[in-house]
């Protein structure tokens, strides 16, 4: 009996996505520049937005300059880190490149870079970009399925003000 | 017995799960690409989609501005 349970678990574990109240993937990922490596728990304590992000995906071109404004918004207490999942790690600097000098000001916030896509894999990634709002505890408070614009981002603000 | 030809069925049919058998959102990388357009050269497609449209007297003329009349 508890093979089959074991079987029966097995087979639904790929359906499973990751949903808000579930405690938030933890991962081990160099930075872009390879300068550093960081796990999820180092952000225990700060509210957190993860965002899953490419060179090639043409909404994260549209929301990533919004990222910079929100991040350079917020001091302490909140952190955007993003992951990108390029094949090519020249190909999201170039485009971390484009962004500063769109906004006018360097990358304000941690990237991660993820060649074999283990998060987008482990969180059930079902649109590219996607965002996950982490609270202090770790735990997922919103998913977020696509690019935000500029009026998503001040709702997004409100969450993270109660969050903080 | 019966067990054992539940636990086979049920794992083929976890194989045809759309996360198995989909190209994933983020495995579209190459998809992406601009090689990988039908049409390389998207301004001249949206331009000839215009000229089609006019000639077919179709209402609306595709996306361009100002469908209908030819004019730009």
């Amino acid at each position: 009996m508890k093979k089959i349970i074991l079987m029966i678990a097995l087979s639904l574990s790929v359906y499973a996505d990751v949903l808000v109240g579930d405690k938030a993937v933890d991962f081990n990922l160099n930075s872009l520049d390879e300068s550093k490596s960081f796990k999820q728990s180092d952000f225990k304590g700060q509210v957190v937005l993860l965002n899953l992000w490419a060179s090639w995906c043409s909404g994260c071109k549209k929301e990533m300059p919004e990222f910079f404004k929100l991040q350079k918004e917020y001091k302490s207490g909140f952190k955007i880190v993003t992951v990108s999942i390029d094949s090519d790690p020249s190909a999201s600097q170039k485009f971390l490149q484009s962004v500063e000098q769109e906004v006018g000001f360097k990358t304000p916030f941690i990237t991660l870079y993820d060649s074999e896509k283990l998060l987008p894999k482990t969180y059930g990634a079902v649109a590219m970009p996607s965002s996950y709002l982490i609270d202090k505890q770790g735990i997922i408070q919103a998913v977020i399925v696509g690019s935000l614009s500029a009026d998503e981002i001040e709702e997004l603000k409100k969450e993270i003000n109660k969050l903080k | 017995m019966y067990y054992i030809a539940f636990i086979i069925a049920l794992l083929l049919l976890s194989g045809c799960t759309d996360k198995l058998v989909r190209v994933m959102p983020y495995e579209k990388e190459h998809f992406a690409d601009p090689k990988m357009s039908l049409s390389p050269l998207e301004e001249r497609a949206e331009h000839e989609g215009h000229i089609f449209l006019i000639r077919e007297s179709s209402a609306g003329g595709d996306s361009s501005f100002q469908g209908g009349c030819g004019c730009r």
